[in-house]
């Protein structure tokens, strides 16, 4: 006789909803423990989308050019701007020299990433010097003035027109004049990052004619590995990155940062689900006499069984329906109403992802009806004759 | 017809490694229609039996038969499914569903074995043992001998061969004792019910057609 469903779902019903105080609690950490797990979902992926965005705008182009293996700089690099040039669908580039130096205000100092470029380029090729928030940009032929970004400016009480000292590599010392401060909201950048004109650092390094890298901004995002071949070719370089690879170490740093979330609050979820397995254990307990009459009255195992685990799996879809809802909402809320974050410095917004709805919908329902399994196992074996004569 | 048939009938428990037959070989059958006592000294062996013939337990050794049929052997599946749609069952205590309602705990049964009309068919039953005012209480808010009443409209409910009853009025008082044995009696008359009844008091006893005397695990002879 298979099991009748309408049946056993009648009577988990009513027993589930008998006692309403422990309804609601136990239903409430469900709610809980996956709205949970889909807002702080909701939030990596709103900073790693972020993140993605601020790097992509201002720290890399849609194609970046690399010295050869073994190689500092990328040289002539003359000549390869002309070809870049030619090609149709190069939009603009930008050539950056990237060096190490030390920057000092009075007694105190941070060691920095210099960053060399020439502005009107950089300009037509990302949004790294609209990034400004205070001050002005540098030109292109400033001697003088460099550019900081906020955290080293904060780390070293700079502001706009102030005079800093700044070492190079090479052991030359020159003061410059704080031209403007940078924002970018990449945390590593911001808190170490001077920019100064392409040819003032020619001019301190004694070089010429190279780049660290270009940048290449194309007229369409999603050309790239279409690309790629034709400015090796072009170019006769061998080292070129996508933008999607360049932040590849974001999406790898995120999925860390996820997997730890998970556990966190997989942890929630399963105290949730213990505490469905135990309400749904001590009913079973309490209700020997009841399942003897009922299995008495002519159900089987298996209906009894199936009892059991309906309460749990009510508990599931009541529980996880309202935590779906709940843990919609607010990141629907977040996407809308990013907010600030005090020590990153940065704004956090939420980002909606249905997959992740899906699995955390599947993975908190499953995970309650696991819970209810032994219970309604425990309940299926009860013996008729001893419930009912109570021993 | 023999409606219920036993043969050599024996169950013995093991308390430990002591051995306690509690059946010991009962020959005995009942026919459609009858209304049948159990008596007998304490620890005979009554609920035993009629545990035995109602599907709930399997013997030891021995044959049981429902309407002919060899029922021994067959597998808790289909016991259940048996006990479902053929037996009734009333013990002592009260042993109602604590969260339905009155009709519910009637209609349970009915639902089970994918009856149509349950709703109109648990109302017509609980008129019948007097409750048809009571449809939608709790079984909490009736007396003992009311709660016995709706035990007894639910064992009716998919209209049973067999009615059987473990010391039905044990826990009442004479007055509610005295109206579920005039029940009993309305439903074998009226209906032709079969009812087998174990009861320890010889005026409740009496009212039946026929007493079967239990001692020590068998059937006295009187
Ligand atoms: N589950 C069990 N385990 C061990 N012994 C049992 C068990 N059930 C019954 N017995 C024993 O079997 C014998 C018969 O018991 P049974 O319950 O059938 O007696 P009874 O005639 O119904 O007695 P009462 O009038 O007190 O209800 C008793 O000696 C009892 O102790
Ligand atoms: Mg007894």
């Amino acid at each position: 006789m298979p099991v009748d469903l309408r049946c056993a779902l009648f009577y988990s019903g009513k027993d589930i909803f008998k006692n309403r105080k422990i309804f609601i609690i136990i239903t409430l950490s469900i709610i809980l423990a996956t709205a949970n797990i889909i807002v702080i979902n909701g939030l990596i992926n709103g900073m790693i989308e972020d993140l993605v965005d601020n790097t992509v705008e201002s720290s890399v182009g849609h194609l970046n050019i690399y010295p050869d293996n073994n190689e500092r700089f990328i040289e002539g690099i003359g000549i390869k701007e002309q070809r870049l040039a030619a090609l149709k669908e190069v939009e603009a580039y930008s050539p950056r020299i990237s060096a190490t130096g030390v920057l000092s205000n009075k007694e105190l100092s941070v060691s920095n990433t210099i960053l060399a470029l020439d502005p009107d380029k950089e300009r037509k090729t990302t949004k790294l010097l609209e990034k400004l928030i205070r001050g002005v940009a540098v030109n292109s032929n400033d001697k003088n003035a460099i550019l900081v970004s906020s955290r080293l400016a904060e780390d070293l009480k700079l502001d706009v027109g102030d005079e800093a000292t700044l070492a190079f590599e090479n052991g030359i010392i020159k003061v410059y004049t704080v031209k403007g401060i940078v924002r970018t909201g990449n945390l590593d950048f911001d808190s170490s990052t001077i920019i100064m004109p392409i040819n003032e650092a020619y001019r301190q390094l004694a070089i010429d004619n190279m780049a660290s890298v270009i940048l290449i901004k194309l007229s369409d995002k999603s050309m790239t590995e279409m690309y790629r071949p034709i400015i090796m070719q072009n170019l006769d370089v061998n080292n070129i990155k996508t933008w999607k690879e360049e932040t590849e170490f974001i999406s790898n740093f995120a999925n860390s940062w996820r997997s730890i979330s998970s556990i966190i609050s997989g942890v929630g979820l399963i105290a949730a689900a213990i505490s469905v397995g135990i309400v749904i254990y001590i009913n079973v307990i309490h209700k020997k006499r009841q399942i003897g009459i009922m299995k008495a009255i002519g159900t089987n195992n298996a209906f009894i069984f199936t009892v059991f685990l309906m309460e749990a799996a009510i508990f599931g879809v009541i529980g996880v329906s309202i935590g779906d809802f709940l843990g919609y909402l607010a990141i629907k809320y977040f996407e809308a109403n990013p907010f600030y974050d005090a020590i990153s410095q940065t704004w956090i917004s939420a980002k909606f992802e249905s997959r992740l709805f899906y699995i955390v919908t599947i993975v908190s329902f499953v995970v309650t009806i696991l819970a209810g399994v032994y219970p309604a196992i425990k309940a299926s074996r009860v013996e008729i004759i001893k419930a009912i004569w109570g021993t | 017809m023999e409606i219920i048939k036993t043969s050599n009938l024996k169950k013995s428990y093991m308390l430990g490694k002591v051995e306690v037959k509690a059946l010991n070989g009962v020959d005995t059958s009942v026919e459609q229609g009858e209304f049948v006592a159990i008596m007998g000294p304490s620890g005979c062996g009554k609920s035993t039996f009629l545990n035995l013939a109602g599907m709930l337990d399997t013997p030891t050794s021995g044959e049981i038969y429902l309407e002919g049929n060899d029922v021994t052997n067959m597998n808790s599946n289909t016991r259940a499914e048996y006990r479902l749609k053929y037996i009734g069952f009333v013990f002592q205590f009260f042993n109602l569903f604590n969260e339905l309602t009155v009709m519910e705990n009637v209609m349970f049964p009915m639902m089970l074995n994918k009856l149509s009309d349950y709703k109109d068919r648990s109302k017509e039953l609980l008129n019948l043992v007097g409750l048809g005012d009571r449809l939608h209480h709790l079984p909490s808010e009736l007396s003992g001998g009311q709660q016995q009443r709706v035990t007894i409209a639910r064992s009716l409910a998919n209209n049973p061969k067999i009615l059987l009853a473990d010391e039905p009025t044990g826990n009442l008082d004479t007055k509610s004792s005295i109206e579920i044995i005039e029940l009993f009696r309305k439903l074998n008359q009226e209906r032709e019910q079969t009812i087998v009844m174990v009861t320890h008091s010889p005026e409740i006893g009496g009212m039946a057609d026929r007493i079967l005397h239990f001692r020590d695990g068998t059937i006295e002879n009187i």
